[in-house]
């Protein structure tokens, strides 16, 4: 036997342990190696791994880190209010400014007169006066107040500003009418043009004791001239009866005869409480 | 049955659309030139030949610099007539002519307009029709606000014409 062999003999039996575990360690190795780079096969093994400490971490969210986002999204409107306010508007829309304006308005109505009832001197004048003449006070209080009325309604055509109906319900005799449609017209398309508010539409004009209330359908307008004090519950009434009229009253044949049409809206407002 | 139109008045500033305007509604002239800001709204009625007769709401609106686009365009929707009127003794206030009635045409398809040259009374007629026609400029009628020469015939065939 030469030297080599019994050397190769040798290293078999003082190594053999340590030969079987540097083979089981390469098999391992293989193993890893195959299923690092099999993307199905490490997805296999790692997806419910993720899976369980995402749960994990979707439960913690609110507890860790919910209270500094809230602070940190109250900070952010307390000091960009117009930023918030013009990224809400155009998705909140008309509808819902309309509705808070309105409320508001009710609201500030509403406030007053409970202020005026409370405090006020002229209530206390009005109580007096009301015992020493044998007057109800609440028809004392009634005269203290102007009250609204429909001094003129004018029916016209958005676009051409051409007047499609008219009521008077006081007088007839007042500036050349078709020509206050067209001024009204005029008026309202530049507002609406000038301030570039996109669909918006002019509803309200004030000139000292009188209001010029505008209510806006598809192809027409009404502009009803009130005198008086011009409240929200006498708009509420007038919208309501406008509303009303033009649901059951206006229709193509109206609008294409402007007798007919100037008839029936007669009728209508006479009869009317406005 | 009530008949009611709108017609509006364009041009480039100074053309004499307020002088046409009041001429035809009022009667009246002025020297006094006085620059129209916004739009002003005049009605006269006009006898049509059937015995209808007819509320003509004319629109003045301010004058154009550039091009008719300028024109605010709510003041030009629902009308039932354009006048576009320039000036015979200013070029510039008809070398956009064409490409504003181009547009009028293109924005309100079925809305008649009609060429009306102006300041008549400051050319002598022949010469300046001719001239006109060489630059083929097109227009419907030639008028004299200050004299009243062919404007209550225009604004009568007018009204003819848009109550067909």
């Amino acid at each position: 036997m030469e030297d080599q062999d019994k050397l190769k003999i040798l290293k078999q039996l003082l190594l053999s342990e340590e030969k079987e575990f540097a083979d089981s360690i390469t098999q391992k190795v293989e193993a890893l190696h195959k299923i690092v780079h099999q993307k199905k096969e490490l997805s296999y093994k790692v997806d419910p791994i993720i899976d369980e400490k995402l749960e994990e971490f979707v439960q913690e969210i609110p507890k860790t880190l919910g209270p500094t986002i809230t602070e940190a999204l109250r900070e952010e409107i307390k000091n960009s209010q117009d930023a918030v306010v013009e990224a809400l508007f155009p998705i909140i829309g008309k509808m819902i400014k309309k509705y808070i304006a309105h409320e508001m308005k009710l609201l500030s109505e509403n406030i007053s007169n409970k202020t005026k009832k409370a405090f006020s001197f002229r209530n206390w004048f009005r109580k007096t006066k009301a015992k020493v003449q044998g007057i109800s006070d609440g028809d004392i209080a009634l005269s203290d107040y102007a009250k609204p009325r429909l001094i003129q309604m004018f029916v016209i055509e958005k676009n051409s500003g051409i007047l499609l109906a008219d009521y008077s319900p006081l007088s007839d005799n007042t500036v050349d009418k078709e020509m206050v449609a067209g001024m009204l017209t005029a008026i309202k398309s530049f507002v609406e043009d000038a301030f570039q508010g996109g669909d918006q539409n002019l509803e309200l004009i004030e000139y000292e004791l009188y209001t010029i209330h505008i209510q806006n359908f598809y192809s027409y307008y009404v502009a009803a001239v009130v005198s008086g004090a011009y409240t929200m519950m006498f708009k509420e009434v007038l919208e309501d009866q406008i509303i009303d009229f033009a649901k059951n009253h206006v229709s193509n044949k109206e609008l294409k005869n402007s007798n007919l049409f100037t008839k029936k809206i007669k009728k209508h407002f006479a009869d009317e409480i406005v | 049955m009530k008949l009611s139109k709108k017609v509006v008045l364009l041009g480039h500033f100074g053309v004499g659309k307020t002088s046409l305007f009041r001429r035809f509604v009022d009667n009246e002239f002025s020297e006094e030139y006085k620059v129209t800001l916004g739009v002003q709204i005049k009605k006269k009625l006009v006898q049509l030949p059937d015995g209808r007769e007819l509320s003509m709401i004319i629109w003045d609106t301010e004058g154009h610099s550039d091009s008719i686009e300028d024109t605010r365009k709510s003041y030009l929707l629902g009308s039932h007539a354009f006048i576009y009127v320039f000036d015979i003794t200013r070029e510039q206030t008809y070398s956009t002519l064409k490409q504003d009635l181009e547009y009028l045409e293109k924005h309100y398809t079925k809305v008649p307009a009609k060429v009306l040259g102006n300041k008549l009374d400051l050319v002598n007629e022949k010469e300046i029709t001719s001239h006109l026609k060489s630059q083929n400029i097109p227009f419907d009628c030639l008028t004299s606000a200050k004299t009243n020469k062919n404007v209550q015939d225009f604004f009568s065939d007018l009204a003819k014409d848009i109550t067909k």
